[in-house]
């Protein structure tokens, strides 16, 4: 059943690419706008055997991937401290009120200001996006701990340190997942603003450099590959999901 | 009488609303104790006063000479909602270690201790189950199994059956009966079961509501041990049926 499934999508994604083909080969949409999947593909070919979009790839997936870890790792920290103390919510929480509805696009002349057009500022503007959603739902996460649990630990005589990580982490977990795929969905967003913006060498840039000289499939391909990030970085979670939330 | 268990005066307000009202209850070693009475009578809120969940806002409780004031490792609390008082990420065996990690058990013991809890309960070929796995009453046996993992001397019951069905129910009477028989716990029942206060208990205690006092102590006379067809059948048992019954509808007594 799961191999009918899985070829019915094959079947789709191949229907889609032969309307396109159909649309630049009978002249529907300018060349120069839309080309042909198999000048695509070509360009493809021609940048993987040349050996520049290897390098660029692994480029733009390695600030993905470090800009989102370090979200990630900050967002849980930073969202466990705020759902597990009182005083933590108080002090914090309006501070991160007036941060979080700042759209980062905004800040990023700050980060270049303070980075300049570095990799640092690339990271700094991807890590700062991604931050928010994995934040926010740790602390839903956390806060939705059931209350009962809260009393079989006290009751049980667990310490504090035992309760935050045998029954409060646990609890949270699907929760902060579910906020690391939003993260992750942002960081590939900003990783492209962010390599336009900085002039970073990388898959972003490249998109933008083929736009100005015209070169549409290089453009195409460029879009093709991040796609593909996407979808690798999708598994990825959900193969991560059903390791560590098995139960549900 | 060796007294484990006493209330004096105690007194619980909330917003100048009043929960319980100068409450003294004295309970011995090894009594089967059930408390009754109409919903909103504080009855549960009695128990959560004994477990330390919350303090009294006069009079005291004391535990073997001393005053509650947190949880104690020696008292279990067995809720009603099972569903909500285990992990449902651990399996079942998980959800003993944890009260042996609370009770800082050697790990090398655990596979024994967990295994001979299980067995106690019934529940020897599901350890490996999550809790979304087993029915009802196999998670309220589990975590009935997390409360002995604590070795309690006083084991506080919170309408623990109040959710399953009667033949489930009548079964898990029998066993509490026996463990607390062969254990010597003393235990505290908070039930809205009249028929099964009587049935389990060595006295039963009916409160009143707003505020919940104590309205009358029934001692239960009962020959042990209790037979689900011949004690329910039992002329005493019938008798005290009507008493508890008629108490309740009436309010105040006969």
């Amino acid at each position: 059943m799961r191999a009918i499934w899985f070829f019915a999508s094959l079947a789709f994604t191949a229907c889609l690419i032969g309307l396109w083909q159909l649309a630049s080969a009978t002249g529907l949409a300018s060349p120069i706008f839309l080309p042909a999947p198999t000048r695509v593909l070509d360009a493809l070919v021609a940048g993987f055997s040349s050996g520049a979009m290897p390098a660029k790839l692994g480029a733009t997936t390695a600030r993905v991937f470090v800009g989102w870890a370090l979200a990630s790792l900050l967002g849980v920290a930073l969202g466990a401290l705020i759902g597990v103390s009182q005083r933590a919510r108080i002090y914090i929480a309006p501070s991160l009120e007036f941060l979080r509805p700042l759209p980062v696009s905004a800040l990023v002349p700050i980060f270049i200001g303070l980075l300049g057009y570095s990799e640092q500022m690339v990271l700094a503007v991807i890590a700062f996006g991604a931050f928010w959603p994995c934040l926010l739902s740790t602390i839903h996460g956390f806060s939705a701990v059931e209350p009962r649990l809260y009393e079989v630990s006290k009751v049980l005589g667990l310490s504090r340190w035992s309760m935050i990580r045998k029954i409060a982490l646990p609890s949270a977990l699907p929760d902060i997942i579910a906020g690391m795929r939003v993260g992750l969905t942002v960081s590939l967003i900003l990783v492209v603003v962010g390599e336009i913006l900085g002039s970073r060498e990388g898959i972003g840039y490249d998109i933008l450099l083929a736009q100005r000289a015209f070169k549409s499939p290089d453009l195409f391909a460029g879009i093709i590959l991040l796609g593909l990030v996407g979808y690798a970085s999708a598994i990825a979670i959900d193969w991560l999901e059903s390791r560590l939330v098995r139960w549900r | 009488m060796d007294r484990v268990i006493q209330f004096s005066n105690v007194s619980l307000a909330i917003g100048g609303r009043h929960i319980l009202d100068d409450i003294n209850i004295d309970i011995a070693r090894g009594e089967f104790v059930a408390i009754v009475g109409p919903s909103g009578c504080g009855k549960t809120t009695l128990l959560r006063l004994l477990a330390g969940l919350a303090a009294p806002s006069s009079g005291e409780i004391l535990l073997d000479g001393t005053p509650v004031r947190a949880p104690r490792q020696d008292v279990a609390v067995v809720f009603q909602d099972y569903g909500k008082a285990l992990l449902p990420w651990r399996t079942a065996s998980g959800n003993i270690a944890l009260a042996l990690e609370a009770m800082n058990v050697p790990r090398d013991q655990w596979p024994a201790r967990i295994a001979e809890l299980l067995a106690t309960m019934g529940l020897e070929r599901d350890g490996d189950k999550r809790p979304g796995e087993m029915s009802g009453g196999m998670q309220q046996r589990l975590q009935i199994a997390r409360c002995l993992a604590q070795q309690p001397g006083v084991l506080l019951m919170d309408e623990p059956f109040g959710a399953l069905d009667a033949i489930t129910r009548q079964l898990l009477q029998d066993e509490v009966l026996a463990l607390a028989e062969r254990t010597g716990m003393t235990v505290f029942f908070v039930t809205h079961d009249l028929e099964e206060a009587i049935y389990l208990g060595n006295r039963v205690v009916a409160l009143n509501a707003s505020p919940g006092r104590v309205a009358r102590t029934f001692p239960i006379d009962l020959p042990h041990p209790r037979d689900q067809l011949s004690t329910r059948e039992h002329p005493t048992f019938l008798e005290l049926r009507h008493d508890l019954f008629s108490f309740i509808k009436g309010g105040t007594g006969k």
